[in-house]
Formats: C-alpha cells, structure tokens, sequence
C-alpha cells in the first residue's frame, strides 16, 4: 500500500504537463495546474493527457502489484506470506461476496431500491445449485444457469409487486420474503435437507482451494464487466436518469417501471449465480446461514464501499468478509507485528472488546460514519487512485460528493 | 371440529395478545415515518436496548423492579434521541433510502453492542410483573404480564390520541406536514422531531420491558429474535397506510391473528416456517388488493 502511495505522490513531477482540452481531462487537473496551464480559450485539437514513459511505468508497476496480490499471494507463488487452505477459503468467500456487494449494487446503486432479503436470493441461488448437483446428478454449469434464472425471476417477480407502490416498499417486501424464505422456503427438507444441510460438491477440475478461487474470481470479472457495460448502455442512463428523477425521466420517454424491473431482474440473476458459488465453496450448506443479519451484511458492505463504485463496492465487500471470518485482523497483525503492535490485542486487551465481537460492533459504526460523513464510502477514498491508475492524473478531488449522493424522490 | 374451533379460539387469543406488542411496534413506526418519512429499523431494537439496560439494573447491579423499568425506558428514549441527533438529524437532506440504512446501522449498532456487553451472560430472563395466569373458558392460558401488556397499549393508544390534540401534538402534525411554515408560526421543527423520536423510542422500549419477561431473550430479540416483532410492526404499519395511529393498532392486532392462523396444526404439520409464510403471503396480498393502506380512516387523501 505504502508503494502506491509514493508513487502516486511523485505523480505531478514525473508527469509532463499536457494541457487537456476534453472537459474530463479538465475536470482531472489539480487545482494549481488549472490555474498555471489552461489558457482563456483552451485550444479544441490537442490530445487528451496521457502519461509519460515513467508515469506508464509506475502504473505498470501498481497493476503487477494488484495482480500480484490478487492472484500470486494466494497461490503462494513469489509471495513471503505462507497461506493455508482456511487463508484461501476465506479468501474465495471475499471474491464472492463481492459478486454480491454488486448485484446489490444494481439495486441500491442504480436504481435507487433497497434489498432487504438480498441474502434470500442468494440462498434461492445456493440451494437451487445444490440440489440439480446432489439431487439430480448434473453438471454443477448447469447449476449456476438455473440458479442464476430462478435468482432473476423471484427478484423480478417481488419488484414487480412493490413497483405498485413507492420505492420504500420494496424494502419491506423483500424483509418479509428474507423471513418467509429462511424459514419456510430453505426449509423444505426434501430440497434443502433440513437442519443437517445439503451436498454442495466442487466442480471437477475446480476441486481444490486455489482453483475455485480462481474460478470465482473469474466470475467477479465478468460480472464487473457486466455491470461495467450496463452503466455505458442505454439502460443504465436510463436508470440513472429515473434515479435522479422519475417524473422527468418518463416524461423523456424513459419507461420507468420497465428499467427498474431490469434492474430487479439483473440483481436477482447476479445473486443466483453468487449464491451457487457460495454453495460449492462450502460445500455443505445450511438454511440458518441466510439469516436477517446476513442481509443486514450485505447492505452495510455495499454502502460502506460505495454506492455505484464497482472497486469500492468489491473493497468493501472484501474487507467485510475478511472482518467477519476474523482473517483481516490476521493480515492487519501480521505486518503491525513487526513493530510490536497487535490490534487484536488492542481490541481485546485496551478496549476489552472479544475478536469474535469486533465485525459485530465495528461494521455498524462503520456504516454510520459512512452514510453520515463520507456517503461516497470507499469508493469515494480511492477514487483518486483509481482514477490514476486507468491512466488519468492523480487527482485528490476525484470522486466529489456531488457526484455519489442518492436522491430517491420517489420515496 | 369442535377441537378444531377450540385450537383455533386459543390461537387467536394468543394472537390478539402477542399482537398488543406488535401495535406497540407499529405505533413508534407510524409516528416516526409521519415525522420523518422514514422506515425506521430500529423501533424494535429501541425495545431490545431498554430491556437489556433494566435486565443489566435488575439482575447485575441489584436495583428495584420499578427503578430498573424506568431506567429502561429511560435509556430506550435516550438511544431514540441520538439516533434522531446522530443520524436521523445530519441526513435530513440524503434520500430515503440513505436514511432507511442509517436506522438499520442504528440496529446493528445496538445488536452487536449487546452482544459484546452480554456475551459472558449466556441465558436472559427478567422475572415477570405478576407470575399469575388464568385459564379462558375456551382452554387458551393466559398470563397476567401479557394482560398487563394489552393493557399498556390500550392506555398508550388513548395517551396518543389526546395527545394529537393537544397543542404539542398539533405542532408535530403541522411540523411534519409543511415544515418551513411551522417554522414560520413559530414552531421548532428541531424539536418536534426530537420529541417524535422520543416518544417512538418510548414505544419500543415499553414493548421492550413488557415482552421480555414473556421468554429467555438474547441479542435482537425484538428485532429478529425469539420476539421478532420489527417485520409484524412493520405489516400492521402498512395495513395503517403509515399513518393512521387507530390503524396501526389495530393492524397490529390483525397481525398477531393472522400470524397465529400459521401455528395451527392444519398448516404448520405440512409447512416448516408457517408463521412467516402466512405473514409473506398477507404481506403481498395487502400490497397487491388495498396498497394505500387499511385501517386508514379519514386521514389518507391520495
């Protein structure tokens, strides 16, 4: 992290001062270059900022790390840390967690409705995969698909009852369907096998730790590509035009019930396809693991890492998953440990506060600062960094406020 | 049949009485969304906080029964009014939605708190205000404390109600209906929305204090616990259009009843989890027949 750092603050000198003609590049200027550098009238034909050989090579450099650490840390390969099979497993449990964080971003994100039984859909998704691999013997492909389908349609089938009325609706409906379906639904023991759970085999050729892992996150990419493609396309304008405002965006035409059920639809659809994966990384899965709390999760790691930041919702994600398996206190501990310093003990020993608790009483604070204080979330805290690293000046204003509050006027 | 009319005379005695609770829920959640427009999630957990400050006053630290009460309500009203100053108050300008996770933040806060602070306790109970109970005529047993709890909600009801029409209570209306001109004529928009806050954390708090004796409770027991009364408060809010105060009690009611109809033995042989399927299904069918509401009275225009 302390790489990043440096390189990202030695950024302004090593970098050649092109002026930015585009009105994103402008927007990218540090406030001082702005001042030294664009003219009265700026000139229409140059080229937009590209960095220079060294400023290519430090971003190349921050990427391989990224990747680095993403891939070649859990693989132990050039890598000083040793991680165990429980390091990787928990490590998978981030990566999909992530998928979640992002199809609840769909939602909470881009069209503005709240998901409280998102832990449903994933159960649905979970169970569903478990079944038509144990059960029925089929290809664990063929598990993902129709949990996948049976995801998107029981969302799209709830958002279209709530789209009756305002959007606050939705919030209570899916509350209601959580419980109906922890209780009811995933307890059915024919399907889910009751209280000692159900089968959920690896995939062959997936079978040990790492390779699921890369599995998995080969699902995240293509989900963030998914969700990438979605806000460029024409529906997500649209749903960020109904956002904003409903009434205006129908009267350009927008139809908004229709966009929003897409979104339901495309959220429901992503949460099946994590909830498979969920079930094959455990593979043994319980009803009572999709509980309200977990619900409550996955709200608190989507805001927390920032509406409509596909990096900050997949960082947030990530640091809730580890923080709830305990593993982020592990990694935070290990480096600290060099300098005699250990949070663990800060936690149990200062504050008094058990390892075991600190997710617990940690994650709301965190939400509450967040929403209050910081509502971009993480996302809003890197979008500096990220903005640099796809090639763009470093620039400490990026990712205003403006530009991430929510206005839900429909509620 | 006759054994049929029989367990279904008990289940609904149980439902009107576990349903007093749930009109008590409803009720702080229907003042709130009237003040503030929003769904609030913590109002069952205001209920779970008070009764685990009069448990720790009873039981850690030896005070009397009714100190320990009021010190429940009392710190059941305190967390309503920080919530109001701490998250309520500084996103009065976000969205709804932004708002609707802060009260849920509000819950896990106070979730995990109570996690943390009880962890080493590991079975709850708070002695009842009266063991006795009697027999109906029908064979349903009833306990005095639930008596006590309709009770409760009975005079809370009317408090409500004579409130509203008092000068308070009219500023509160005028407060949550035009807020710039209630400022104008003099009204402290600030204050009337503390005191909404107040008053629906005393709600929760009382239905907190009352059911907690009823069984052995653990962290969230009002909220998603052994008591989950947060997803009924919230139905009987509903049926209320979210704004009618008689509504909401006696959508709290219908909820209880209808929630009961889960436990007998036709259905919950065949089906695990009837309390919550029925809930789900009433929950949709309401949306889908009368969406505006109930038990709205006269109050709703649009």
């Amino acid at each position: 992290m302390s790489t990043t750092e440096d390189t990202t603050r030695a950024l302004p000198v090593v970098a050649p001062e092109t002026t930015t003609p585009t009105k994103k590049g402008r927007r990218a200027l540090s406030r001082k270059a702005s001042a030294d550098v664009v003219p009265a009238t700026p000139p229409v034909d140059e080229k937009p900022f590209t960095p220079g050989p060294y400023g290519k090579a430090a971003r190349g450099f921050v990427w391989g790390l990224l990747a680095w650490f993403v891939i070649a840390v859990p693989a132990n390969v050039l890598s000083p840390f040793d991680l165990g099979v429980s390091d990787v497993g928990a490590a998978t449990e981030a990566v999909i967690f992530g998928i979640v964080g992002l199809s609840l971003n769909i939602l909470l994100g881009y069209a503005g409705q709240i998901s409280l039984g998102h832990q449903a859909f994933v159960g649905i998704g979970a169970f569903t995969s478990a079944y038509i691999v144990t059960d029925l013997q089929l290809s664990f492909w063929f598990g993902v698909l129709i949990a996948a389908a049976l995801g998107g349609a029981v969302s799209g089938l709830l958002g279209a009852i709530s789209l009756r009325l305002t959007g606050l609706y939705f919030a209570l409906v899916t509350l209601a369907f959580g419980a109906f379906a922890e209780q009811t639904l995933l307890g059915i023991p024919e399907i889910t096998g009751g209280e000692g759970g159900k089968a959920a085999p690896r995939p062959t050729g997936f079978d040990t730790e790492l390779r699921y892992y890369i599995l998995c996150l080969a699902v995240l990419a293509v989900v963030l590509l998914v969700d990438w493609r979605l806000t460029k396309s024409k529906a997500g304008r649209a749903l960020a035009a109904l956002r904003e405002n409903p009434r205006v965006a129908a009267t350009y035409g927008i139809n908004v019930k229709n966009y929003v059920l897409i979104a339901f639809v495309l959220s429901g659809l992503i949460a099946g396809v994590a909830g498979a994966l969920l079930a094959h990384h455990d593979e043994v899965i319980v009803g009572q693991k999709f509980g309200f709390r977990l619900a409550l999760l996955f709200v608190m790691m989507t805001v927390v890492g920032g509406l409509r930041s596909r990096s900050g919702v997949v960082i947030g994600a990530a640091f809730f998953a580890l923080l709830e398996t305990g593993k982020l206190l592990e990694m935070v501990d290990k480096p600290l440990g060099a300098v005699g310093f250990s949070l663990t003990d800060f936690f149990e020993g200062t504050i008094g506060l058990p390892q075991e608790f600190v997710a617990l009483v940690v994650g709301p604070i965190l939400l509450i600062v967040t929403i209050t204080l910081y509502p971009g979330g993480i996302g809003q805290q890197i979008a500096p960094v990220r903005e640099w690293l796809l090639g763009r000046r470093f620039d400490p204003h990026a990712g205003k406020v403006e530009e991430v509050t929510v206005s839900d006027v429909r509620a | 049949m006759d054994g049929f009319a029989q367990e279904f005379a008990i289940a609904m005695t149980s439902g009107l009485l576990r349903g007093s609770v749930y009109a008590l829920v409803a009720l702080g959640i229907v003042l709130v969304f009237r003040a503030s427009g929003v769904f609030n999630f913590a109002q069952a957990e205001f209920g779970t906080t008070g009764l685990f400050a009069a448990y720790a006053a009873l039981e850690l630290w030896g005070w009397s029964y009714p100190v320990a009460f009021v010190f429940g309500l009392a710190v059941a009203i305190a967390m309503g009014l920080a919530t109001e100053r701490l998250v309520i108050h500084p996103l009065r300008n976000a969205s709804k939605v932004t708002v609707l996770v802060g009260t849920a933040g509000v819950a896990l806060t106070a979730i995990g708190l109570q996690f943390w602070l009880f962890n080493e306790t590991l079975i709850m109970t708070m002695p009842k205000i009266s063991d006795a109970f009697f027999v109906t005529p029908w064979g349903a047993a009833v306990t005095v404390q639930a008596l006590i709890t309709a009770g409760v909600l009975a005079v809370v009801a009317v408090l409500l109600a004579l409130f509203f029409r008092s000068p308070s209570g009219l500023a509160v209306q005028a407060a949550q209906q035009e807020p710039v001109a209630a400022e104008l004529i003099g009204i402290s928009v600030r204050r009337v929305s503390m005191m909404t806050w107040g008053i629906a954390a005393a709600l929760g708090g009382l239905a907190g204090l009352l059911t907690g004796p009823i069984l052995t409770f653990t962290a969230a027991f009002l909220s998603f616990g052994a008591f989950a009364a947060l997803l009924p408060g919230f139905m009987a809010a509903v049926l209320a259009g979210m704004r009618s105060m008689p509504g909401a009690v006696a959508g709290g009611l219908v909820v209880g009843c209808v929630e009961q109809l889960g436990s007998l033995s036709v259905l919950s042989t065949r089906i695990p989890g009837t309390g919550a399927a029925v809930l789900f299904v009433f929950l949709l069918a309401v949306l889908l027949i009368k969406p505006q509401g109930v038990f709205v009275g006269r109050t709703v225009t649009a």
